[in-house]
C-alpha cells in the first residue's frame, strides 16, 4: 500500500503542481491547496491515465463526500489495479 | 392527494403505528408498495398515463438489467436519448411545439412524478453500464421509482442507497426522542407548507398585483424587493416543508433519505448554492451532466479544460433550468444560474493569479467578504427565480419596470 501511495503522490504533485505534496491516509480535499471540483477531476483523469483504470460517475463524487480520504482513494486505485 | 394535507398526514399516522408491528420485512414491503401505489392512484391518473407508466418501467427494468450485463456505451446513450425526447414530448416542450405541428400534442398525457423517475432511470442505467449495480431486481426497482416519498418532488435518491434500507426495512430511529423529532419535523413541514409558505405566497400574490398595475415610480423599487423576499420565502418554506415531511416519514418507517437543504441562504455563490438547495438535484447534475461532458472533453482537448469547464457550467445549468418547466423562462433561468457559476469561477481566478492560493484563502476567510458575498448570492438567486414562477412576458414587464423605475 505505500508503494501505491507513493505513486499516487507522485500523480498529485503533478496535477496540483506542488512537488512539497507528502500524502498522509487521514487528509481529505480540505487538506490539499487547489483541490475544488474541476481539479478533482483533473486528478481522476491522471490517475486513470498513470495506472490503466477507469472510474464509474458513482465512484468519482463518492470519493470527496465525508469519511473518504486519501487513504481509501489510494485503497480504490488499488483495487481496481488487481 | 398533497404530502401536506391531512388525510395524508391521517393515513401515514395510521400507517407509522402499525407498520413494525408487522412481523417480517415482506409484509412490511408489501404494506409500503400498497402505500405508494394508493398514493399515485390518489393523484388520479387517467388510463393513458397507467399505460405510459408501465410501459416506462417495464422497459426501464428490461434495459437496466440488460445493460448491467451486456455494457454497451452506443445503446446506453441511444437509450437515454430516447428517454429525454419522450420526456421533451410529453411536457410538450416550448420548443418542439413551435417546431412541429400542433395536431401531435392535442392529447396531453399528465404523469405524476416523471421529472424525477426520468433521472432516477438514467442514474441507473448510467451505474448498470458501469458496473454500479450490485443486485437488481424487479420488485426493488418498482419500489424504488413509485417510493411515495420521493415520487412527486424528491429527494432524488440512489437506487444502491434506496436498497440498503429497502431490504431490512426495520426500525432506524434508536430511540423514543429521535421518533418523537422526526413526528415533529413531520408536523413542522405541514405547517411551513400550508401554514409559512401560504401566507408568503397570498402576500407575494398581492404585491406582485400592485406591482403591475401602478405606473413606475420609488414604490415601484420597494415592491420589487418585497417580491424576491416574498417569493423565495413562499419556494423555501413550500418545498424544504415538503422535504421535512417526506425525509422524517419515511425514517419513521425505516428508510432514509437523502437530505435536500443544507442552509441555502448562507451560501457565498451560486456554485455553493446548489451543494445547499434542492442539493440532490445539484448532485445529480454533477454527476451525470457536468462531470462526464468535462471529463470526456478534456481528455480529448486537454489544453482547453478551462474554457471547457466552462462551456459545461452552462449546458449543466441550461438543462437543470429546462428540466423544471417546459417554458423558455426556464431556459432563461437556467443560463442565469450556469452564469453566476462561470461568474464566481472566474473572479476565482483572478484572485488566485493575482494572490496566489494563500491570498485566496485569507480573502475568503475576510468576514466584510464574507456578508457581502452571501448578501449578492442571496438576490441574485431571488432574482433568478423571477423566471422561474412566471412567463417569459411576464418575467420580462417585472424587469423592464424595475428599469423603468430605476431610471426615472
Amino acid at each position: 500500500m505505500d508503494k501505491k501511495r507513493t505513486e499516487v503522490e507522485l500523480v498529485f504533485r503533478d496535477v496540483f503542481g506542488d512537488d512539497g505534496i507528502v500524502l498522509r491516509d487521514e487528509m481529505t480535499a480540505d487538506d490539499v491547496d487547489g483541490w475544488d471540483s474541476l481539479a478533482h477531476i483533473n486528478l481522476i483523469i491522471a490517475l486513470e491515465k498513470r495506472f490503466g483504470i477507469k472510474f464509474a460517475t458513482a465512484e468519482i463524487s463518492r470519493m470527496k463526500e465525508p469519511g473518504q480520504n486519501v487513504g481509501t482513494l489510494v485503497e480504490m486505485v488499488s483495487r481496481k489495479r488487481q | 392527494m398533497n404530502v401536506a394535507s391531512l388525510e395524508w398526514v391521517a393515513c401515514f399516522l395510521v400507517v407509522s403505528g402499525v407498520f413494525f408491528q408487522l412481523p417480517n420485512v415482506r409484509s412490511r414491503q408489501v404494506l409500503f408498495a400498497a402505500g405508494s401505489l394508493g398514493f399515485l392512484a390518489a393523484q388520479a391518473p387517467a388510463w393513458p398515463a397507467w399505460l405510459l407508466l408501465g410501459a416506462f418501467l417495464g422497459i426501464g427494468y428490461l434495459v437496466t438489467n440488460l445493460f448491467a450485463r451486456q455494457p454497451n456505451q452506443l445503446i446506453v446513450a441511444g437509450y437515454i436519448l430516447l428517454l429525454v425526447a419522450g420526456f421533451t414530448y410529453i411536457k410538450q416542450y416550448a420548443f418542439l411545439t413551435a417546431l412541429l405541428p400542433a395536431s401531435l400534442f392535442e392529447s396531453k398525457i399528465a404523469l405524476v412524478g416523471v421529472s424525477y423517475m426520468l433521472f432516477r432511470q438514467i442514474h441507473l442505467v448510467v451505474d448498470a453500464y458501469q458496473g454500479q449495480i450490485a443486485q437488481f431486481t424487479f420488485w426493488n426497482y418498482l419500489n424504488y421509482q413509485l417510493n411515495l416519498f420521493g415520487l412527486l418532488a424528491g429527494p432524488i435518491q440512489r437506487y444502491q442507497e434506496f436498497c440498503e434500507d429497502w431490504e431490512r426495512l426495520e426500525p432506524i430511529l434508536i430511540n423514543r426522542e429521535e421518533i418523537l423529532k422526526s413526528y415533529l419535523r413531520l408536523f413542522l413541514g405541514v405547517i411551513k407548507v400550508l401554514g409559512l409558505g401560504s401566507l408568503c405566497m397570498t402576500a407575494y400574490s398581492s404585491v406582485l398585483t400592485r406591482y403591475m398595475s401602478e405606473p413606475a415610480g420609488w414604490r415601484t423599487i420597494a415592491e420589487f424587493f418585497g417580491m424576491l423576499y416574498l417569493f423565495t420565502a413562499y419556494l423555501y418554506f413550500n418545498f424544504s416543508g415538503y422535504c421535512d415531511i417526506v425525509i422524517a416519514g419515511s425514517n419513521l418507517l425505516g428508510l432514509r433519505m437523502p437530505e435536500n437543504f443544507n442552509y441555502p441562504f448562507v451560501s457565498r455563490n451560486i456554485g455553493d448554492l446548489w451543494t445547499r438547495w434542492h442539493r440532490t438535484l445539484g448532485a445529480w447534475i454533477r454527476d451525470y451532466v457536468f462531470t462526464p461532458m468535462f471529463k470526456t472533453s478534456v481528455e480529448r482537448w486537454p489544453s482547453y479544460a478551462t474554457s471547457l469547464s466552462f462551456v459545461a457550467y452552462f449546458v449543466a445549468f441550461l438543462l437543470a433550468g429546462i428540466w423544471h418547466g417546459s417554458t423558455w423562462n426556464f431556459v432563461v433561468f437556467g443560463l442565469l444560474h450556469g452564469a453566476g457559476v462561470a461568474a464566481a469561477k472566474i473572479w476565482e481566478m483572478i484572485l488566485i493569479r493575482r494572490r496566489g492560493r494563500p491570498g485566496l484563502k485569507l480573502y475568503l476567510q475576510n468576514p466584510p467578504i464574507k456578508y457581502v458575498a452571501i448578501i449578492g448570492t442571496f438576490h441574485y438567486f431571488s432574482f433568478s427565480l423571477i423566471f422561474w414562477s412566471n412567463d417569459m412576458a411576464t418575467s420580462m414587464s417585472i424587469v423592464k419596470k424595475l428599469g423603468a423605475a430605476l431610471t426615472r
